[in-house]
Order: structure tokens, then sequence, then C-alpha cells
């Protein structure tokens, strides 16, 4: 398995367009015939691969959550309800667009690893092939424009998803997170913190240039990345019946229980995860699917997609729970403790 | 997938500008804390959050987020834009934009603009309001394929081509034949200027 502590990378690049007002103040008319406009280029031959655009409106809730768990949504694109909004997915889930959401346009990327420049790479590209149907607002000062002055400029976020059970269990996240407000870096827990995952990115305003943006988060992500690695040792040598003992009682958890939230789950891959690293676990399953996958795939409506097909429209129930609970109990059935 | 964004990244315009532990100091920073999975925020200024940082030794979550550049644009305001604006006059206050008609007023109680021509309508505010002193201001980043100079033509038509209808609306046509003129004019340039 990947002993990897940056799981995924993921990036949002937002633009409007300057002959129409930002999408808070727009009328639905002049929304909906932009989403027209782009639809229609979307649909046309300049692009290396197709775009697939779905209805919102024909979407179920556990439709759109999907699309959110699998990074392709944003959640704050999920909760809005504005008149006008459009959605489109780019190839095999490289890249999507929000449309008429906070801004006119979101093109969006999210990938396993550790995979910034190549987002970056592909979402200027599309970013250039849009731009041949609109006249983005740009103004030479202050960038990219956006109906928030306090975050015109270049229009992209990058994001980091780490794994720091570790640091988080110690307590030494908030002194990483000082760290990183000195550099014009934020971080968020990405389940409510379930399994020490956290994502840090670029906040506020940034005036660029993109590479040195995504370098500065790439970099700070390696750092914490050693930093987890130390501190995990550091408990090891430490404290090792502590240790032992939360991972063992994690892989007796995963292979016995018989209903199981999503955070839970995560708590428990997650300690299964460091066990693994540092030699205490066996876990067969662990070797082919990399831990950050695994707690991806049993989101609430990934288990009602893959394994519910889909017959109901709520994200939280006992079944969905015994469900996953199963799914933990095979993924762990051959582990052993050492 | 992406984490939702803390308040700090939206407009939280109603949370409190000063310290919530000290309550002397303007709160710069969030204290984001996830304990058993229920979630607390706290505003803080620099020196009680990094005293609490120091001070957490365990739990399962203490994250600080980042300072919020948005809260300038609060209603409290900083204690120099407050004097500006207790000094400027009427008139300055009722400075609104032609294309989207957000006002001045609107801008310093909502802090979003309506269109790309408040950039140029509420410079003086924004800017003022926007400061970046560690940073350059201008912007080094990627620029649209379209220069510039046609985006800004395209601006000036749309405030017009809005003009034009509320004119028509009105009955005023003489100034609506000049307006349409104005625009068939630039509508020359852009041509000749893409081509």
């Amino acid at each position: 398995m990947s002993a990897g502590v940056l799981t995924a990378s993921a990036m949002s690049l937002s633009r409007n367009d300057a002959s129409r007002r930002f999408c808070h103040v727009e009328d639905t008319s002049a929304l909906e015939d932009l989403r027209s406009e782009v639809l229609g280029t979307l649909k046309g031959e300049h692009w290396d691969r197709p775009w697939r655009v779905y209805d919102l409106d024909g979407m179920s809730l556990v439709e759109v959550t999907h699309l959110v768990e699998r990074g392709l949504m944003t959640p704050t694109f999920a909760e809005e309800t504005g008149e006008g909004r459009g959605f489109a997915v780019y190839g095999n889930n490289q890249a999507s667009l929000e449309i008429n959401g906070v801004d006119h346009f979101n093109l969006i990327g999210f990938r396993e690893g550790d995979r910034l420049e190549a987002l970056w790479s592909l979402l200027s590209l599309l970013d250039d092939r849009l731009e041949s149907a609109v006249t983005y607002a740009f103004d030479p000062r202050w960038g990219y424009l956006t109906a928030y002055p306090a975050k015109a400029g270049t229009g992209l976020r990058a994001y980091a998803t780490l794994h720091v059970p570790a640091l988080m269990l110690t307590g030494k996240l908030a002194a990483t997170a000082l760290e990183l407000v000195g550099h014009g870096l934020g971080l968020a827990p990405l389940w409510g913190g379930a399994g020490g995952v956290v994502q840090i990115s670029n906040a506020a305003r940034q005036t660029g240039p993109e590479t040195e943006l995504v370098a500065e988060v790439d970099n700070m992500a390696r750092a914490i990345s050693e930093k987890e690695r130390s501190v995990r040792k550091m408990l090891m040598r430490e404290h090792p019946v502590q240790a032992k003992d939360q991972i063992g009682r994690a892989i007796g958890v995963a292979q016995h229980a018989w209903s199981m939230s999503f955070q839970e789950s995560v708590n428990l891959i997650s300690a299964a995860h460091v066990g693994v690293e540092q030699g205490l676990v066996e876990c067969p399953a662990l070797s082919a699917e990399s831990a950050f996958s695994l707690m991806g795939r049993l989101q609430p409506a990934h288990i009602v997609m893959d394994h519910m097909e889909a017959k109901t429209d709520v994200l939280e129930s006992p079944e969905i729970d015994e469900i996953r609970a199963r799914v933990m109990r095979e993924v762990f059935a051959g582990s052993r403790v050492r | 997938m992406f984490a939702e964004d803390s308040p700090d990244w939206n407009l939280d315009l109603n949370g409190s500008a000063d310290c919530e532990l000290c309550g002397e100091e303007p709160a710069t920073m969030h204290l984001l804390r996830v304990v058993d999975g229920s979630i607390s925020h706290t505003h803080l200024c620099a020196t009680c959050a990094e005293q609490m940082a120091g001070e957490q030794t365990e739990g399962l979550a203490l994250v600080l987020a980042v300072p919020s550049m948005l809260r300038g644009f609060g209603k409290k305001g900083s204690p120099d834009q407050r004097e500006a604006t207790g000094g400027s006059t009427g008139n300055h206050e009722e400075s609104f934009c032609g294309s989207c008609g957000t006002t001045l007023t609107d801008l310093k109680e909502s802090g979003v603009v309506g269109c790309a021509n408040c950039y140029r309508v509420f410079a003086d505010h924004l800017e003022s309001t926007i400061r970046r002193e560690a940073e350059p201001m201008e912007h080094l980043g990627k620029v649209p394929l379209r220069g510039p100079e046609i985006d800004s033509l395209r601006h000036e038509m749309m405030r017009l081509e809005r003009m034009l209808r509320e004119l028509v609306e009105h009955e005023r046509f003489e100034e609506a034949a000049g307006v349409r003129d104005r625009l068939a004019e630039l509508g020359h340039s852009l041509d000749g200027g893409e081509g």
C-alpha cells in the first residue's frame, strides 16, 4: 500500500463573463442564456475529450452527493439552488465545470496522490478553450474579477489532502496550522476531522503566478507529511503500548462490527493504515487499495450507488451502516496484528 | 473531494470583530476545534491564538485557519475605514455602478460587487479595504487570451446597452439615439480589434 501522507490533490479555477453581471444580481434569463452558450461550446469539437452534461433539476440528492464525494462537484455548488445553474464532467472524470454557482464558471479537478502540477496543466488548458466562447472579466491590476473583491486575482485554489492522525492526536496540528497562516494558507478538516484527514489550501486573494501558488501548497504538504511521519515514529518509540492497543482495537472492531457510521470507519481505517505502515499489521486488502480510496467508497452516497442500486434517496439509514460494516469486515478479513 | 469552507472564507459579516478571549485586540485568527465529532468556532487575536495553540496537548483536533482578509468589509470596519466614511460627503456615499446598480452603501454592507464595472466605480474603496502590504497589488498570474483593451470595450458596451434600454423605456429618444450611435462605433472598434 502507499505509505503516503499526501493522499489527494484538488484544484478549482473560477472565472466570470465580462458581459454579464455576477450571478447573485444577474437576471435568470441572462444566466440561462450564458449556460446555453457554454453548454453549446462544450459540445464542440475543439476539446480533446468529450464533456458529459448533467441535468441538475432531474438529479436526486444521492446522485448530487455522489458527485461531491468523488471530488467532481464542490459542496458549495451542491447546496446552492440558484437559477441557470449547469454542470458538466470532462472526459473520464478528469475535470468538471460548474456553471452559474458563486461565479459564472468554476473549473475543478481532483486526483488521488500528489498531482497538483498535472491538475494545473489540465485546468489551464480547459480554461483557454472555454475562453473561445466567453470574454472573461479581467483587470490587469486585480486579475480575474469576481463578486468577492477579496478573492479577485488568479481565481485559483489548490488543495492538498493529508492524512495526519499522529499530528492530530498529539495536538501538534495547531502549531502546523499557525505556520500555514504565515504562508497565506489555510487548513480545514475534510470529514469533520475523522481519521486525521485534513485539507490545506491557499486562501483569500492570490495574485499569482499560479505555478508558484501550486508549488507553495505542494511544498507545505510535503513538509507536513515529513512532520507526520516523524511524530508517528515518536509515538511508536515513546508510547508503544498505547499505540499498539489503539491499532489492535481498530482491527478488532473492523473485523467484527455489524453496524458502522462513516466517521467510525474512517477512524478505524486511519489507525489500520498507520499500523500497516509501522509494520504492526498485515492487511492484504490495503496493499491492493489505498486507505484513502477505501475511505472514499464508504461515504454514504457511494454505499447507496454501489451496493443499493441507488434505490433510496436517504444518506443516513441503519441499512447503510450495516452495509458499511460488511464491507469493512470483508476488507479486513485477512488482516492480522503482529 | 473538497472540504467545506471555514466561515472565514465565507462573508461572516455578523461575527465579532474583537477577540473572544481577551476582548481587547481585533480578532484576526479563526480557531476551529473538532472534539468527538462536534465542531466549534472561535475568533481570536494572534496572541491569544498562539497561547491556546501552545496549551493544546491532547484531544482529537485543534485547527487554526486563516486570518480573515474579508473582515475589512464588515459592518464595523477598521478604524481607518470608519474615519474615512465619517469624513466623507453624502455625495460620496451615493456613488453607484451604472452597469448593475450596486451602490457604495450596498458594497459596504455586503462586501460584494455586482459586476466587473464595479471594480472601476468603487476602485478607491476597494483598494483602501483590501490592503496587501506584504504582496504586490498587481496581478502577476495568467491573463486572458483576449487582451484587456477588448475587455474594457465590452464593459463600456454593456453599460451603454443598459443605458439605452432605460432611455427607451422613459421615451427619451433623442438621448437614446446618441447612445445607439456610440454603441455602433464601439461595435466597429471591437470587430476591428478581434479581427
